[in-house]
């Protein structure tokens, strides 16, 4: 039996108990959140024991491993200490907020026989794993570009007493979003050479994006863009769609069906014809030991503990594939910070009545024009 | 006795596991409370009784609806399903679970309830008693459903599974004494893991459950797997709602309702269609094969 202890207890910290505290191979024995409430409660109800403090949680409990679903800018040091003790380790996404850490955390479980696993749910959703695979055998040929979207209603105001809203936490649509939709281009085509054309703007909030755009670039002939959006309130749930276009076809995925165009007639084991073929995932679907919020839930956390068990090594969704990730959005970053000033530099040539220093206006920002009678 | 044909709603709010492209045509469909209604009146017409509804924002106008319009419908049964979980998440995303929560209870109890839990020790009202906050919150979300009829309170899958996997056997028992004695109808659970709940509940001491969960022959949303269903179904004993026995269109509606009615014997299934074809023909098999 495997002792587990939980370090974060939101929203993504009671899915993830809920989905191992029937695993069969797997204890539960403590909890530790920030939340004086929270543990009290778990304490009323559960065999459990409860800690404010990770550090002493990780002493005291002789964990086999922890699954850290924090704020995201406390990832990278409660990963540093667990591994200081030995412990496997399951995070929520980031890995970490900056390259520096994330580094040191790569070079530390180095040639380590510890399974490290980053949260990117996507990875282990069964329409995008079968979309990867048709990719891979070359059935919509070359790839010559992709779109990685992802849209939801998760801040429909501005959220500032909440981790989410605050950048200072981790918060913003770029990690908690647009994570998704870069580890998913990263998953099906590794890391680009060039982020080019980045924006991160608000909608809602006041300190953090609501919106990402940025566009990839690869060395052998093709691109993307990444568009996310976490304030659209027109998406029921958070929603993925990844479209890739290749020069015999193009596929169109998300987390419920795909859509395969073919351009030709050729034979394939998947009984696709040429033009629109579409495939849900009730046609392929597996279903799963425990099910809470969705399949792929279950599956990421059951193939941990598995190679946990089996001391696989080289896991999917690894702090490593976590690392190249948080490279990727860190370029992001930078990208439109670079494109920001830019943008502030041409529209002071072009009127020259903003002076150095001032705030550039939501037009200036968005389109490089400050618009008639729209105060900045 | 449950009703052996009850109407779904899924196909009004926008919900399709299969497509996203299919809920939104249907969101849009249904924009417009009449077009609801009109529906489910084909389906009262075509004998359809039992009728499911989700406690979501769009409930609320269906429930005036057929409050003024009682003489319309002296038999029609309601399966209230709670709570409306979307709702919830969104507000977790900007206040944080308890924030959410004590939001909710904030702006929809009397000003004499909230005096009274605020007064009570020192504790906050969710260390001191977490059965209560959820009592509050039920009391909230059924005000959508005064003065109808309600045949059975679900909790809904994303709660019922959530806690499934904690395991805490008093909120499970506390749920169903509550809606019991306190709302005159019965209670049941909708869930994706079918077997386990089941198992469960039994070991609460819950009598003779009511569990709602996909039951097709595709064996999609079905977990662990198919045959466990089957074995539990035959070995149990509960009241078995079949839902998604067309597991989205997978399978065919003769064949769905063969396997769920005539092979597996079940009594009562969940199903969902927009138009009169539809609603007949997949009545018709359900009573056919039952």
């Amino acid at each position: 039996m495997l002792k587990a202890g939980f370090i974060g207890f939101g929203r993504m910290g009671i899915t993830h108990f809920s989905i191992l505290n029937n695993h069969p191979s797997v204890k539960i024995t403590c909890v530790c959140d920030q939340s004086r409430t929270m543990l009290k409660i778990l304490k009323k109800y559960l065999d459990i024991t409860t800690y404010s403090d990770h550090k002493e949680m990780i002493e005291k409990e002789h964990l086999d491993f922890v699954v850290i679903s924090t704020p995201s800018n406390s990832h990278a040091e409660i990963i540093r200490y667990a591994l200081d003790h030995n412990l496997h380790i399951f995070t929520e996404k980031p890995l970490a907020l900056t390259e520096k850490e994330g580094r040191e955390i790569v070079d530390k479980i180095e040639g380590r026989n510890l399974v490290n696993q980053v949260g990117y749910v996507n990875r282990f959703n069964e329409v995008f794993m079968e979309a990867k695979n048709l990719v891979n055998t070359g059935i919509i040929g070359e790839v010559r570009s992709f779109c990685s979207e992802m849209y939801g209603a998760t801040i429909l105001k501005d959220a500032k007493n909440n981790w989410r809203g605050k950048k200072s936490a981790g918060g913003g649509c770029l990690y908690e979003f647009a994570s998704h939709c870069i580890d998913l281009v990263l998953y099906f085509f590794g890391k680009p050479v060039q982020v080019k054309g980045s924006v991160l703007q608000s909608i809602y909030s006041s300190q953090v994006e609501d919106l990402v755009f940025s566009t990839f670039i690869y060395e052998n002939g093709f691109s993307g863009t990444v568009m996310s959006n976490w304030s659209d309130e027109s998406y029921r749930k958070p929603t993925n769609i990844f479209t890739i276009f290749g020069t015999k076809g193009k596929i169109i995925a998300d987390k419920h069906a795909y859509k395969i165009y073919l351009r030709e007639d050729i034979p394939n084991d998947y009984g696709f014809h040429q033009g629109w073929n579409t495939r849900h995932i009730t046609d392929f679907a597996k279903p799963v030991r425990f099910y809470v919020r969705g399949n792929e839930f279950t599956r990421q956390l059951d193939y941990f503990v598995e190679c946990v068990e089996n001391g696989r090594q080289n896991n999917i969704c690894n702090f490593y594939d976590g690392f190249v990730t948080d490279t990727v959005i860190e370029e992001i970053s930078k990208d439109a910070a670079r494109d920001l000033s830019s943008a502030f530099s041409i529209n002071m040539n072009c009127d020259g009545s903003t002076g150095p220093g001032e705030k550039p206006s939501f037009w200036k920002r968005t389109f490089g024009f400050r618009r008639e009678g729209h105060a900045s | 006795m449950l009703h052996k044909v009850i109407f779904g709603d899924n196909q009004f709010f926008g919900i399709n596991h299969m497509s996203e492209e299919k809920a939104q045509a249907l969101a849009e469909r249904f924009w417009d409370r009449k077009a609801i209604t009109d529906v489910i009146d084909i389906a009262y017409e075509c004998g359809i009784r039992g009728f499911m509804l989700n406690t979501n924002q769009r409930a609320v106008e269906i429930c005036d609806y057929f409050r003024d319009n009682k003489e319309k419908y002296p038999d029609m049964w309601f399966y209230a399903s709670l709570p409306y979980a979307h709702k919830y998440a969104n507000a977790v995303g900007e206040k944080g679970i308890f924030g959410a929560i004590k939001d909710t209870i904030m702006n929809n109890s009397g000003a004499g309830e909230i005096i009274g839990l605020l007064t009570k020790g020192g504790l906050s009202l969710f260390e001191r008693d977490m059965i209560k906050v959820m009592e509050l919150l039920v009391q909230i979300e059924m005000k959508i459903f005064r003065d109808l009829n309600v045949k059975v309170i679900f909790l809904q899958n994303i709660v019922t599974d959530l806690l499934l996997g904690f395991g805490v056997k008093d909120v499970f028992i506390a749920f169903s004494e509550y809606i019991k004695n306190g709302f005159n109808s019965e209670v049941g659970f909708v869930t994706m893991n079918m077997p386990k709940l089941a198992d469960f509940l039994l070991g609460c001491g819950i009598e003779n459950p009511i569990i709602c969960s996909s039951i097709n022959k595709a064996g999609y949303f079905m977990n662990p797997d198919q045959e466990s269903y089957e074995i539990t179904l035959k070995e149990k004993q509960f009241q078995p709602i079949a839902m998604s026995i067309l597991a989205s269109g997978a399978v065919k509606p003769t064949e769905a309702v063969e396997y769920v009615c005539g092979n597996l014997g079940i009594q009562s299934v969940v199903f969902g269609a927009s138009s009169r074809g539809h609603i007949l023909e997949t009545k018709k098999l359900i009573e056919q094969y039952s």
